[in-house]
């Protein structure tokens, strides 16, 4: 079981269980299987472009690698900021007291980009907490599940079905003149095997 | 995927408008120092050689075999990088398929029981058809909508020409005065998801709109789930 998420609001502190939800715990979930001609499951597997071998489950690993072909271990591997200096490895803020930081603009999470979504159980909430929730403010604070070379941001906050933290990273949107010419990207929108949307 | 959808407002005046992807700054990534590091697949065994193949031909002498010598490991092959592959399809009898095989949906419930098994169901992008995308006019209040939904991805609306700015930086201006968000749908009556591509997942778009100056930004959210608590039986089945 995961450590507790725990926060301070004006040094008043607040445990929180955690649980991870995604939309298969909420809606159903469509899954497409191949079959043969009996009607029986295929397995999937790869083949390689010169047909040399068919790559079966259990067949191969993956690891990192340097310039020369070395497998590189674990422990020799560092984070690097995207301007090439060396990042600080943030460790698990789990059962570490966060600061929390707010009441924040609902807009913010507007601009954030969210990777994980957990329910919050109630482990011991400070009454001044809750109250703040339960009239709609929100809050942020650092998160992070396990240790890693970014240090993401979650938001708190709470509606009619319970408490909630949405944890991801900010994204910017660009301001868009008169004058600016739409040059196409490619867009990542994953091809995922869910349906319906109950929903709205 | 498509880089274009069409799109009505308030009005039902409708244009095709571009769309880019709204991205989270970039992040810190695994490396070494002085040097590159890349990620690779490699062969950690070959057919011959995998657990169930060796439990297979050792039986009850598998550990033993394994003592005494390195059944587990193909020279030939071990180490090797894998690149290019391409899907292919084994039977049930663990063969090599030569023809496509036929296809089903299975339908799982949240709680991962089965629901139905059904022919597969093709469905097509919506985003960009005849019928535009319709303004329903529903708002709801940012402070709302953020608790209430999770947003999964956002898209940026982005004018081709000097009338489609108009058309876009009007819809900016009004959504922005009311601090809400207007709820987007597709179909005749507006009811239904949007789907980006085809057989994709669908989406409920919520359009916000900044202006700043003559400068704007049209931002579709796109959520596929509410904030809800899963029910106690489907929360048992993957938590962690």
């Amino acid at each position: 079981m995961a450590k507790s998420v725990i926060v301070s609001l004006n040094n008043q502190t607040s445990s929180f269980s955690i649980s991870k939800i995604d939309r298969s715990k909420l809606y159903p979930t469509r899954k497409r299987i191949a079959i043969d001609e009996n009607g029986l499951p295929c397995t999937r597997a790869s083949i390689a472009l010169d047909g040399s071998q068919v790559i079966k489950s259990g067949m191969t690993a993956q690891g990192y690698f340097s310039d020369e072909g070395r497998w590189v271990p674990k422990d020799e591997v560092v984070g690097i900021n995207p301007d090439g200096s060396l990042a600080e490895l943030y460790p698990s803020t789990l059962g570490i007291e966060q600061k929390l930081e707010g009441p924040v603009n609902p807009s913010d999470i507007l601009s954030f980009e969210v990777s994980s979504v957990y329910h919050l159980g109630n482990e011991g909430v400070d009454d001044q907490l809750q109250t703040e929730l339960t009239n709609g403010n929100i809050f942020r604070f650092p998160f992070n599940y396990g240790a890693d070379f970014n240090l993401e941001t979650a938001y708190l906050l709470s509606n009619s079905e319970g408490t909630f933290c949405l944890v991801g990273n900010p994204k910017l949107a660009n301001w868009i003149e008169e004058a600016a010419v739409f040059v196409p990207d490619s867009l990542v929108v994953s091809d995922d095997d869910d349906l319906d949307f109950e929903m709205v | 995927m498509t880089n274009t959808i069409h799109i009505a407002n308030a009005k039902g005046r409708d244009a095709s408008i571009g769309i880019l992807a709204v991205k989270p700054k970039a992040q810190a990534l695994p490396g070494i120092l002085n040097g590159t590091l890349s990620f690779r697949r490699y062969f950690a065994a070959s057919e011959n050689c995998t657990d169930g193949e060796l439990q297979k031909k050792f039986g009850n002498d598998y550990s033993n075999a394994l003592i005494e010598g390195d059944p587990e490991i193909d020279m030939e092959v071990i180490g090797r990088a894998i690149s290019d592959t391409q899907t292919v399809f084994l039977s049930s009898d663990k063969k090599l398929m030569f023809a496509e095989p036929n296809f089903i949906d299975v339908v799982y419930n949240p709680d991962g029981s089965e629901k139905e098994r059904r022919p597969p169901i093709e469905v097509a992008s919506n985003v960009n058809s005849d019928i535009p995308i319709k303004w329903t006019g529903r708002k709801i209040a940012i402070s709302e909508a953020v608790r209430r939904f999770m947003f999964r991805r956002t898209v940026q609306l982005c004018h081709s020409d000097g009338l489609s700015f108009d058309f876009l930086f009007e819809m900016a201006t009004e959504l922005e005065k009311d601090k809400s968000l207007v709820l987007l749908g597709t179909g005749e009556k507006g009811s239904s998801p949007l789907i980006f591509q085809s057989n994709g997942r669908g989406y409920r778009g919520f359009l916000e709109g900044r202006t700043d100056g003559k400068r704007y930004q049209l931002l579709l959210h796109l959520s596929d789930m509410e904030l809800k608590v899963p029910s106690p039986k489907s929360a048992e089945t993957t938590n962690d």
